[in-house]
Parts: C-alpha cells; sequence; structure tokens
C-alpha cells in the first residue's frame, strides 16, 4: 500500500510540470496583454513600451516561463499585474469560498446522488425508479448558467427564499450549491444505479436471498457497499467539474471566489493571478484523482491486496 | 411525560422565533446598497495616484481639486478659486480652510507640495507631467508653474486620478495604500474592500466641504454605502427587483423596458458621454480611396438604429465627439449623416458598379469587406443593422466576432481589419488624439490613419494651445479635418441611465456632474 501510495505521489510530479508549462502558456497566446488594461487615454507608445519592460513582457516566453517557475517552486506565485497585490494573497483571500461552495456541493451530490440511486435500483421498473431516473435526465441537462438564472426567479424572486447574489449569509449558499450539486446527483445518482443493478445479479446476492435476509437489508448493507466502488472513482472525478462549474456559477450569482478572480483577471489579462488560479484548479484536479484512487485502493480487496 | 410534552413545545418555540427573526433581518435606516457599472467591476485599487482603473467610490473617499458638472464646466472642490497667467506657464490655486482627512491631518499647501510630484514614474504621470514646480505662496495658496502651457490641466485635476490622499497615511501604509486602507478627505470612508466583489464605506461626520454642485455641504445623508459588483446583468436587475440592493448606477439597454414597467423603479436618463462608431480602415483597399469612404459612410442610417435598436433614446451621432463638447459643434458641412443617393453615386464614380445579387464589383472583383464587432448583445445587434445598411448600397460586409477584451489587441496585430462596429466613454476633445494620431497605428488608430496636416492640426491643438478657448478651437480645426477624410461613420450616443427604488431612496431633483458622482450622492436621501 505505502508503494502504491508513493508511486501515485511521485507520478504526479511529471503532471505537474507539464501542467505548469499549459497553464503558463496558454495565457499567453489569448490576445492582448495586461498593459491594454492599463493604459490611460492620452498616454505615449514610449509610457507603453516602459510598462511592459517593467513588468517583463519583453522577454522571451521561455525566461518568464522559467522566471515563473522557479518562483513557483519557493510557493511565491508572483505579483499581480493589475490587481497590485500578491497573488498568493489574493487566493488566500478567495479560496475559503470557493472551497465552501464547492465542498458543499460535493456532499450535497454525494448523499442525494447515492441516495436517490440507490432508491431507483431498490425499486427497479417501479414509477419509484422512473420519477428519479426522469428528474436526473431533466437535472443533468440543464446548462449551468440557466439553470442558476432559473433559481434565482423561482426561489429568490417569486417565493423570496433565498437572496439572489452575493455572500452575506448561509441562506445565499444554498442555491449555488444547488445548481452546482445538481449535475453532480444526476452523474452519481446514475452510477450508484447501474452498479447496484450489477453487483445485484452477483452469486454472493443469492445466496445472501436464499438464506433469508430482507431484500431491503440485502440492498443497504450488502449491494450498496460494493456499488460504492465505482461511485467513489465517480466522485473523486466530480471535484474537477465542480472546480469548473464554479467558475461561472460564482459568477452568476456574484460571489466571491477562486472562479470570480480568475474571470476578472482573465478579462484583464492580468497573467500572473490567471496562471495562479488555473494552477490552484488544476492542483485540485490532480489531488480530486489521487484521493480517489487511494480511497478505491483501499476500499477494493482486491486491489489492496496486489499491493501486499 | 408531561414535562417531555412542556420541554419539547418550548423548544419548537424557540427555534420558530429564531427562525422568524433570522428570516427577515430589517433594513436599517440610512444603510444604502448600490450596484456599481459593470465597466467598473474588478478594479484593484483605491489609489489615486498609482491606480489605473478607479471606479465611483474613489470619489466618494478623495476629494479633487476641482470636479465638472453636467455641461463640463469646473467648480471648486478642495480649491475654492483658481486663475492662469495670460501666457499659460502658471496657474495659481486658492485652497479650501479647514478641511480635514479621514486619519485627522489637516490639508493645506504642503499637501499639493507633496502630492503633485508623486505622480512621477507612475502609470498615470502624464497627468503632471506639463507641471514643471511647485511654488506655496501661503499655507492655502499654491502656484504650479509650467513647462508648457497646458489648458487641460484643469480637466485633468477633475479626473478620479487627481484625488488626494493623506500624506501621513500614504506614507505610512506604502504598498497597502489603496487596499488595506484608503485614507482621503471625502464625504465617505472606506471600511473594507474586497476586489470584484464589494466596498463598504462609512459616512465622513466632520464632512463640510463639499463644492457648490451639491445642495447638502455635508455630512452625507446615507450612513453606510454599500458598493456591491455584479457582472451579470440579469443578476444585477433581479437584486433591485427583488430589494437587494437600492440602486444600479447603470442600467444595460436591454433591461430598460424591465426596469421601467416596475412600478417601485424609477430610471434617470443622463446625458451620454459614449459614442458608437465605425472606424474604416485607411491602409486596406478598398478604403484607401477616400469617395469609397465616403459612401460607406453614408450608408449607415443612423436615425434607424437608434429608433429600432434603441427605442428613441439617445441621440445620433453626427460627428466624432459627445454632442455636449463644445469642440463637436464643427461647421455643419462637416457632419456626416445617412445619405443613400450619395453613397450610390460615389461608389459608381469610384467605379464599383452594381453586380449580380446586389453587390457591387469592380473588374469582377466583389465589393465584399470584413466588419469586426466585439461580443456582448447590443455590438452585434448594431453591427447586423449596418450590414444591412451596407447591403442596401451594394456593399457585402462580412461579420467577425472578436472577444471584448481580446479586439483591442487583434486591431494591433493583424491591422486588416476593414470595418468595425465600436464605441468609446471619454468627453475631452484630445480624444480625436487617442484615436487618429499616426503615432498610434493600429489600435487605438483603428483606422490606420497618418496624413501630415493631420499630423500638423493635431500638434497645433494638442501642445500649442495657450488658453482653453484656443484650445477649443484648435481641437475644432483638427476635428473638422477629421471628418473631411472620412474615417469613420458616426452612429449613435447612448444616454447614461441609472435606475433605482423609489421606496428606498429620494433622489435629488437635478443630477449634477457628467455621472451619478459625489455630487449628487451627498444629496441622496435614505427613507
Amino acid at each position: 500500500m505505502l508503494n502504491f501510495v508513493i508511486k501515485r505521489l511521485l507520478m504526479l510530479v511529471p503532471v505537474f510540470l507539464a501542467v505548469s508549462m499549459i497553464i503558463f502558456l496558454i495565457i499567453h497566446m489569448v490576445p492582448g496583454d495586461p498593459i491594454d488594461n492599463m493604459v490611460q487615454i492620452g498616454s505615449s507608445p514610449e509610457q507603453r513600451a516602459e510598462l511592459i519592460a517593467k513588468y517583463g513582457l519583453d522577454k522571451p516566453l521561455l525566461v518568464q516561463y522559467g522566471v515563473w517557475f522557479r518562483n513557483l517552486l519557493e510557493g511565491d506565485l508572483g505579483n499581480a499585474i493589475i490587481l497590485r497585490r500578491p497573488v498568493a494573497e489574493l487566493i488566500e483571500e478567495n479560496l475559503p469560498h470557493s472551497l465552501l461552495l464547492g465542498c458543499l456541493a460535493f456532499a450535497f451530490s454525494a448523499i442525494v446522488g447515492v441516495a436517490s440511486g440507490a432508491l431507483a435500483a431498490i425499486y427497479k421498473d417501479s414509477w419509484i425508479d422512473r420519477g428519479v431516473m426522469t428528474l436526473i435526465l431533466l437535472g443533468s441537462t440543464l446548462p449551468s448558467f440557466w439553470l442558476g438564472l432559473l433559481l434565482i426567479l423561482v426561489f429568490a424572486v417569486q417565493l423570496e427564499w433565498f437572496p439572489v447574489s452575493g455572500a452575506r449569509s448561509w441562506s445565499a449558499l444554498v442555491l449555488p450549491v444547488l445548481t452546482i450539486g445538481l449535475h453532480g446527483v444526476a452523474l452519481v445518482s446514475r452510477v450508484t444505479r447501474a452498479a447496484m443493478l450489477d453487483v445485484g445479479r452477483r452469486d454472493f446476492v443469492l445466496m445472501l436471498h436464499a438464506k433469508g435476509l430482507s431484500h431491503r437489508r440485502i440492498q443497504l448493507q450488502h449491494v450498496l457497499r460494493h456499488a460504492l466502488l465505482p461511485v467513489v472513482t465517480i466522485l473523486s472525478l466530480r471535484i474537477g467539474w465542480i472546480v469548473g462549474g464554479a467558475v461561472t456559477i460564482e459568477f452568476v450569482f456574484a460571489r466571491p471566489g477562486l472562479g470570480s478572480l480568475l474571470i476578472t483577471s482573465l478579462n484583464q489579462r492580468d497573467y500572473p493571478v490567471v496562471q495562479g488560479c488555473l494552477l490552484m484548479l488544476a492542483m485540485a484536479v490532480m489531488l480530486g484523482t489521487l484521493l480517489g484512487d487511494l480511497v478505491q485502493a483501499s476500499l477494493d480487496p482486491r486491489v489492496r491486496d496486489s499491493l501486499k | 411525560m408531561n414535562r417531555l410534552n412542556h420541554s419539547v413545545k418550548v423548544v419548537l418555540l424557540a427555534l420558530a422565533g429564531v427562525c422568524v427573526v433570522a428570516g427577515s433581518a430589517p433594513v436599517f435606516a440610512q444603510d444604502a446598497t448600490f450596484v456599481i457599472n459593470a465597466r467598473e467591476n474588478g478594479f484593484p485599487t483605491y489609489n489615486p495616484l498609482k491606480g489605473t482603473k478607479l471606479n465611483v467610490a474613489n470619489n466618494l473617499i478623495f476629494d479633487r481639486l476641482v470636479v465638472q458638472d453636467a455641461d463640463h464646466s469646473f467648480h471648486g472642490q478642495l480649491a475654492t478659486s483658481w486663475e492662469s497667467a495670460p501666457d499659460g506657464m502658471s496657474w495659481t490655486f486658492k485652497l479650501r480652510k479647514g478641511v480635514k482627512f479621514h486619519d485627522g491631518e489637516p490639508f493645506n499647501a504642503k499637501v499639493i507640495e507633496w502630492w503633485l510630484p508623486k505622480f512621477k514614474g507612475t502609470e498615470n504621470a502624464y497627468m503632471t507631467e506639463s507641471i514643471d514646480k511647485i511654488v506655496i505662496i501661503d499655507d492655502y495658496t499654491v502656484k504650479l508653474v509650467m513647462k508648457n502651457p497646458d489648458p487641460a490641466l484643469l480637466f485633468n485635476l477633475a479626473t478620479s486620478f487627481m484625488g488626494v490622499p493623506s500624506p501621513k497615511s500614504y506614507e505610512a501604509l506604502g504598498d497597502k495604500f489603496g487596499v488595506a486602507a484608503a485614507v482621503g478627505s471625502g464625504p465617505f470612508k472606506l471600511e473594507s474592500f474586497t476586489v470584484g466583489q464589494q466596498t463598504k464605506l462609512v459616512r465622513n461626520e466632520d464632512y463640510r466641504w463639499a463644492s457648490d454642485l451639491s445642495k447638502n455641504q455635508g455630512p452625507a445623508k446615507i450612513k453606510n454605502l454599500t458598493l456591491r459588483e455584479i457582472s451579470e446583468d440579469s443578476t444585477a436587475f433581479l437584486e433591485l427587483k427583488t430589494g437587494g440592493v437600492d440602486a444600479l448606477l447603470s442600467v444595460p439597454t436591454d433591461f430598460l423596458p424591465k426596469l421601467q414597467a416596475e412600478k417601485s423603479i424609477k430610471v434617470v436618463m443622463l446625458p451620454g458621454t459614449e459614442v458608437f462608431y465605425m472606424p474604416i480602415n485607411t491602409s486596406v483597399e478598398p478604403f484607401t480611396d477616400i469617395k469609397v469612404r465616403e459612401a460607406v459612410a453614408l450608408a449607415v442610417n443612423q436615425k434607424e438604429i437608434m429608433s429600432s435598436l434603441f427605442g428613441g433614446t439617445g441621440a445620433v451621432a453626427n460627428n466624432f465627439l459627445v454632442s455636449s463638447l463644445q469642440e463637436s459643434k464643427i461647421n455643419p458641412k462637416f457632419n456626416i449623416s445617412y445619405n443613400p443617393d450619395r453613397s450610390k453615386k460615389l461608389l459608381d464614380e469610384a467605379g464599383w458598379l452594381m453586380g449580380a445579387g446586389g453587390v457591387r464589383a469592380k473588374g469582377g472583383v466583389p465589393l465584399t469587406v470584413k466588419l469586426w464587432t466585439q461580443n456582448g448583445t447590443q455590438f452585434k445587434r448594431v453591427t447586423e443593422v449596418i450590414q444591412a445598411q451596407l447591403k442596401a448600397v451594394g456593399v457585402n460586409a462580412e461579420i467577425t466576432v472578436q472577444d471584448a477584451a481580446s479586439i483591442n489587441a487583434m486591431y494591433k496585430k493583424k491591422t486588416d481589419h476593414q470595418l468595425a462596429v465600436r464605441s468609446y466613454d471619454y468627453v475631452n476633445a484630445d480624444i480625436l488624439d487617442w484615436f487618429f494620431s499616426g503615432t498610434r497605428l493600429g489600435y487605438p488608430n483603428i483606422s490606420m490613419w497618418n496624413d501630415p496636416k493631420g499630423e500638423a492640426l493635431n500638434a497645433k491643438a494638442m501642445k500649442g494651445s495657450k488658453t482653453w478657448d484656443e484650445r477649443v478651437s484648435n481641437f475644432k480645426a483638427y476635428h473638422e479635418y477629421i471628418m473631411s477624410q472620412f474615417l469613420f461613420a458616426p452612429i449613435y450616443q447612448p444616454t447614461q441611465s441609472f435606475a433605482y427604488s423609489t421606496t428606498r431612496l429620494k433622489m435629488p431633483d437635478n443630477i449634477r456632474g457628467i455621472k451619478l458622482a459625489t455630487q449628487s450622492i451627498m444629496d441622496i436621501e435614505v427613507k
């Protein structure tokens, strides 16, 4: 097991290198630069050239990447060009909001997804099954952006149960969490249902029935446990989607967070901030995948035994 | 059993009470929440000397020497009077007495002497670069000795970048000034600030020195002011509709009808500061021919665009400047407006004859041009209408939509655009220098115009004016010459508008200033 963990961690190193290079270069491929967002009407081309040199943007990209990466290894994400503050400080300020939103959405996806999937599997081919699957299909096909506005219209404007936007209280979290979480519910639910039905056809389940155990007990205590193996994998992959979805959701709900910071910085072409935010998001995906692999390894006896 | 039931009831009642209280948090009197213009979202700092982007809150925290009214006239704020020497080589300002910064420091001539040199080496250095030295006449009189005459000095002094910070706090905070704290002498103090989210201001109780543009000289009537940044227009609209905010400082055109339909919301229209126009690239065929340029410019039907896309609000544009500027009042013969007959005639004269499918051709080559625009509903709609209007005279325009954040870089990078639909928001005639100077080809000189006579007129207007009146005259001449070369087609002047809840706010009858700003915010009352 320890060897497995070490191997997985070592594999992250080349992935990290590749990801960092892609992240650094991708923002430079987009037309425009931070200086375009700094020059004032009336400033001269000479002043513009001075600014470009001041921020090192006149150097070759490879040199810029080298400087950035060296600083990165020391934990220094650089200074924002437009925002005029350390990037690490900006991320530190916004990260808790994104983590809160992401964790709640993740928990919502996991709990409701597994519950609804299990329910659909236990009552396979009944009206409960068809109802759950229909609702889930509906939820999974709506774009996040539009779903967010729809929820605002219904629950904030018509019913006035929750605020339209912002981050002033816990109630401001409900609609964003639902918006992000509902997509996850759909995926987790379908996987849970399929996995439970698959496990339900195993021989050991037949034996459990032969021993006279109740249907529900078999499903909840035995089948569901085995079905969680692929669910865990799916959930770990969901981390990336949740992180990505939060970008647009934070925008719609005018919430602080890495997503809002990323969009603001991208529009301003503030290179260091965009690179820092993307790196954080990429690390979230990598760590999420790693966590999923480790949890799966510890849950699945076959994997566990093969590592001994 | 009875005791248990009783306890349960007590707990349930308590929970219900808590829920009711939590669910209906009261809105405190004298507190207000505004949503700022979406274009001002993400601005990073409240440091007027170094900030390249400053929003409305900046002018609530810091005072300037002078401020402008809607008619562009200048009114004293920290300065009570000023005069320029006949040769334009010096300006003398009388300063207001009794002004204090939020940290208790006094405002006087020494502050000016400390303040102006701070711009050197910053992105805003050009604002003060014409000032040679500062002479303190007495505690409340300063004389600015100029390197060269600069009639635009007052305009510069009235911009957001010329808010005066407290020397004590500015030096103490260093790079943190404008982020961790911002100390000025304005009607509000900075309480907290999160980039891209909101700014919380608290009233400066000592404030007594508002300009004469405000009926209320101070303190402000709003006690706590929160300025929120909401990028998604739909979200901002719904916040105002549900009472989550009290005012939108800018209203997107798409939402005007919806807001006007709300009984408890009032929409106020102000004269515009923006111009929509279509630059014509003079360096690319077929627009190297002035006849073709003129034909294209005359094909644009300004009135149709105003009535069909903007509900008749705003005004048509017939030249390059906002119509409230003196320099926009040029000889009418230079103004450009829709004239399809002359457009067709000019194209015929230029050899572009009507061909198959309603598209003109010359030597077998169809008159097809690239028409750039940026994403955003307004720009796309205007562009599509113009595409149809150009087709009506035989010009086939192919639309390319560019990302709004990238399009300026694309102009510079490719320079093979032919037409574009865009706008600018600015209220000084030196915008002509910005968009048509030969030293800035690509962007911002999207017309790619580099003309010796134009450069001479530019230099005379920008550097050769000793007085304001002379400057106006020189810029008119430059403006007229630009118009005569048909470098662009004028399209439209949108109004500015803001919306507020009439159940929460009482707005002054007259909005003083170019936009809803400090001058009028001082007079806003919370019901």
